[in-house]
């Protein structure tokens, strides 16, 4: 268990016009789920197409389990789920999923057995209908998302790579793919996901890297991240719409530093030395009916903001210009 | 069990599977059968073809020749010369007796009229007028019976006698010609070109069709992202290896399947034209040694290859189904031009252009077969033109595989040329 299942050792990715990946380097420790976060456009997909050999990089090196990342037997244990999923649209869905355990090296027979098992888990079969005999175009967009996602896992991979597996995911599936996750992590497997919704990689991740640009801004485990960051933070969740009373609360510097404003929950980072529980009382005194008020370490979203926005802010231009905002408004 | 033969096995099945194999692999024996028994079925049901029988004959020459043509059209002396009206015309009566016959072909009284005169009789000529007049087969038959008739008329005028006469006439002589190489007597002449085209349009068809199979694969794999799916197991060129030798199989599936079909339908025909009384030329074959065959397949297999790497670099190249379309039109011309030269090639298969384009790799899978099925090719030649089309299939595949590999990754902005250069190079 010494060797990680990924070790990136400063790998560059050139295109035309730009740089997609710089000199990044990162290490997944085995068992570990791990995000690679990051807002559109930053190199996320590179990187994965990378460490699946998909693309060769220009520079540097990457290794799977402690060998290079392009042999087949490499590849045959990890599991890959692109961000845009299709399958062959007129084929049979069992077809379908044999022929892909086969590309792994599953032989025929075994593929089979495993298919009914996962067709049964995922409720695709035993119902009124066989779905698995059913071809690929006649299942509903749901239904295609499973059959994708058994896809991924029918050779039983060590390594499991989503790239962006929550977006469009309606929220039955979304939490089935929560759930599948933290299953893969309990048999020992390593699985990185690639997101840029936030709540996500803060529930689900043990380490994370952000990138942004192609650069990595940090990485390591989400504790060790977010002790990093320092500060105190305190999250608070109110009943009623807030007034001006609160407001002038969370406008006051001694007290306050900066206030993510969420309309009835807010991210507070506390101002240099000031007192959590003289807050507190001032916001009760300004009337409000205070449902949450809690001391907490910065979130991974609040940390995201600060260090993308930090790292290639524009001048004059707030981290919103960047289209962080807009990476941070989908729904997990 | 390979990966190779994964993809290979998942390509052929998925395609063997599918309605339009089935259809297409009945079809064209069927299409062949309906070719091969029905014109000799129709032609034996109208020996006496109605049309040439159904006109007005204005006989000017005073010989009686106009009732003996009328009688040969319509079966002999002893048919039924109902159908055929013969008017014994002045010859100053002629002009306002063709006027009459005009109006008469106008109102659908007659098909035509045919006119015989002084000329005529002197073996000179006879004229025609009819709706079906550009009907080939009519007036040839017309002609024939005229110069028969002139020729029993003037041999009895020269003191023939008259039942000699009919007897000495009475040839239906048919050239048949027939094809001599270094091999012996290799069967008609005119089934040989007609078997030569069928071979090169067979290929064409076949190239395209199936090169096409594999662009329409290769798109929708780049866009259902199937490609990205695949290509995290196994390196890109397994799948484009795979998809064109998993295509070219399903293609090589449904010729072998029709070659069997027509060598049945052929071994057959004949005894099934004797049993409905149809009596009918036996086709003989070019007689095709197993060594040509094998040259045939050869030349589809590489031809294919060929053509399939450039259609699926531009499957992987394009977004869109109209993009596609533009984007393929350069292969299609390659393709299509090479079979816009089979006349050419048919009338002079020695000829400098012939012999060129069945040098060149893009032209040499049509091209040569069309000439192998014309006219003897030395071996060298053939085994020259095999290699200069390997080749070029091997340049080929190496610059489709990178613009395959970096295109199937690209979605958006369809690529300039100078930007598929540049995959061609740093890929």
């Amino acid at each position: 268990m010494s060797e990680p299942a990924v070790e990136i050792r400063n790998v560059t990715k050139r295109y035309a016009g730009h740089t997609a990946v710089r000199d990044l380097s990162l290490s997944v420790p085995r068992g570990a789920v791990y995000g690679l976060l990051g807002p559109n456009g930053a190199g996320k997909t590179t990187t994965i197409r990378m460490l699946l050999d998909i693309i060769a990089p220009d520079e540097g090196t990457i290794r799977v389990f402690g060998q290079p990342n392009g042999s087949q037997a490499v590849l045959d244990r990890v599991g890959y789920l692109p961000e845009e999923r299709g399958l062959y649209k007129r084929m049979v869905v069992r077809r379908v999923l044999r022929f892909v355990a086969q590309l792994k090296g599953v032989p025929g027979r075994e593929a089979d057995r495993r298919i009914d098992r996962w067709l049964e888990r995922f409720a695709l079969s035993g119902g009124e209908r066989d779905w698995g005999n059913a071809k690929v175009d006649e299942l509903s967009r749901g239904m295609q998302q499973k059959v994708q996602f058994i896809a991924t896992l029918l050779h039983e991979p060590e390594l499991v790579i989503l790239d962006e597996p929550f977006s469009g995911l309606d929220p039955i599936n979304a939490q089935a793919l929560k759930d599948t996750v933290v299953d893969l992590k309990r048999e020992g497997r390593t699985v990185i996901f690639s997101t840029h919704l936030m709540e996500n990689a803060e529930r689900l991740c043990d380490a994370v890297c952000i990138i942004s640009h192609g650069d990595k801004v940090l990485d390591g485990g989400v504790t060790d991240v977010k002790r990093e960051h320092g500060g105190s933070y305190i999250a608070l969740a109110i009943a009623n719409g807030h007034g001006t009373n609160l407001s002038a609360v969370l406008n006051d510097a001694s007290l306050v530093r900066r206030c993510d404003d969420s309309n009835r929950t807010f991210e507070i980072e506390l101002a240099d030395g000031a007192d959590p529980q003289a807050l507190l009382r001032r916001v009760l005194a300004a009337g409000t009916t205070v449902e949450r008020f809690e001391l907490v370490q910065p979130s991974l979203h609040r940390i995201f903001l600060d260090k993308v926005g930090v790292a290639s802010r524009a001048p004059g231009a707030g981290p919103w210009a960047l289209g962080v905002e807009e990476g941070m408004s989908g729904h997990g | 069990m390979g990966r190779l033969w994964v993809i290979i096995v998942r390509e052929y099945t998925e395609r063997v599977r599918t309605r339009w194999f089935a259809l297409a692999t009945v079809f064209a024996p069927l299409l062949l059968a309906a070719l091969m028994f029905v014109p000799p079925w129709l032609a034996s049901r109208s020996t006496a073809s109605v049309n040439v029988s159904q006109i007005t004959i204005l006989d000017a020459s005073g010989s009686g020749l106009g009732k003996r043509i009328a009688a040969e059209l319509n079966g002999g002396i002893a048919g039924d010369t109902s159908a055929t009206r013969v008017l014994e015309v002045a010859p100053a009566g002629l002009a306002a007796a063709e006027a009459a016959a005009t109006r008469d072909v106008m109102r659908g009284g007659a098909k035509g009229y045919l006119v015989l005169d002084a000329l005529t009789l002197a073996g000179e000529r006879a004229r025609y007028a009819g709706t079906n007049a550009s009907a080939s087969a009519d007036v040839e038959e017309l002609r024939r019976a005229v110069r028969q008739e002139v020729m029993a008329v003037r041999l009895e005028r020269a003191g023939v006698d008259p039942l000699q006469t009919s007897a000495l006439i009475k040839t239906r002589l048919r050239l048949d010609a027939e094809r001599i190489t270094s091999r012996g007597r290799a069967g008609s002449g005119e089934i040989s070109i007609f078997f030569a085209i069928t071979v090169s349009l067979l290929l064409y068809f076949s190239i395209f069709f199936y090169g096409q199979n594999v662009l329409r694969g290769v798109m929708e794999e780049k866009q259902t992202r199937v490609a990205e799916v695949v290509m995290s197991s196994v390196p890109a060129s397994r799948l484009l290896d795979g998809k064109v030798l998993g295509v070219g199989a399903v293609g090589l599936t449904q010729l072998l399947l029709w070659a069997v079909a027509a060598f049945f339908l052929l071994k057959i025909r004949q005894p099934i034209l004797e049993r409905i009384g149809v009596e009918a030329t036996p086709i003989t074959l070019p007689d095709l040694s197993i060594a040509q065959g094998i040259t045939l397949l050869i030349f589809f297999v590489l031809g294919f290859v060929f053509y399939a790497a450039l259609f699926a670099a531009v499957g992987a190249i394009v977004n869109s189904e109209q993009e596609a379309q533009q984007a393929q039109i350069p292969i299609v011309l390659l393709l299509a031009g090479s079979v816009s030269f089979i006349q050419a090639i048919i009338a002079r298969p020695d000829a400098p252009l012939a012999v060129t384009l069945s040098w060149l790799p893009f032209s040499a899978p049509i091209v040569m077969p069309l000439r192998m099925s014309l006219i003897q090719i030395p071996t060298w030649e053939i085994a020259g033109a095999i290699a200069s089309l390997a080749v070029g299939c091997y340049i080929v595949v190496w610059v489709a595989a990178r613009i395959y590999r970096v295109g199937l990754l690209m979605y958006g902005k369809r690529p300039t040329i100078r930007e598929i250069a540049r995959w061609v190079r740093y890929s």
